[in-house]
């Protein structure tokens, strides 16, 4: 039983949170230009541009999930237990709270329309919660 | 479960800083195990133990 960390290893985490932390960046900036793009800096009715803007937010974003899956190996057992947990309540928040609008606007309890954009901007929240509530669970 | 890991690093005058750098992870893991909010992992629990020249059983107390 070897520990992979044994040497370097808060070095390493250290490393792999500031790649995760760029790539973060990347990602936002990618999205920010696939939104703001069209209209702000290339006519909307030039589609290619915008469907490169899009291929390349989804390219960074295979990226970021590669470097955030990079980051969960690289730091520490306690530390990923915090985004375990913090994890854990945003997909549960997000399956519970996503079927219950569907249900809800299936049998037509739901009379306004839920921009999308809300979806993922409220699983945010709730993981940037849960990993605050985590880190001062252990502090 | 229990354990001696503060009296141990108390006893070599190390700060919890000093430990988590010797056995590759951060303060607040040492903070925790201390203060018994969280429980190692096996390699963790080795890495420890070895550390203070000690057995696991030496270290953690089981406390059922």
């Amino acid at each position: 039983m070897q520990a992979r960390q044994e040497t370097g290893g808060y070095r390493d985490s250290n490393r792999a949170t500031f790649r995760f932390f760029l790539w973060t960046l990347a990602w936002l900036l990618t999205l920010a230009l696939a939104r703001f793009g069209p209209g702000l800096l290339w006519d909307e009715q030039q589609e290619v541009a915008s469907w490169v803007a899009v291929a390349a937010n989804l390219v960074v974003g295979i990226g970021w999930i590669v470097a955030f899956a990079r980051y969960l190996k690289a730091i520490d057992e306690l530390q990923r237990k915090i985004q375990q947990d913090a994890l854990l309540v945003t997909l549960g928040v997000a399956w519970v709270g996503g079927f219950g609008y569907v249900v809800a606007d299936h049998a037509e309890l739901v009379t306004g329309d839920i921009n999308i954009a809300v979806f993922p901007v409220l699983m945010s929240v709730v993981y940037l919660v849960a990993f605050v509530f985590g880190y001062f669970r252990y502090r | 479960m229990k354990n001696r890991i503060s009296q141990l690093r108390v006893e070599r005058a190390w700060t919890q800083a000093d430990l988590a750098q010797r056995v590759s992870v951060s303060r607040q893991t040492i903070n925790a195990l201390e203060t018994g909010k969280f429980d190692p992992s096996l390699p963790l629990a080795f890495r420890i133990a070895r550390l203070f020249n000690r057995t696991i059983e030496e270290v953690f107390l089981d406390d059922q």
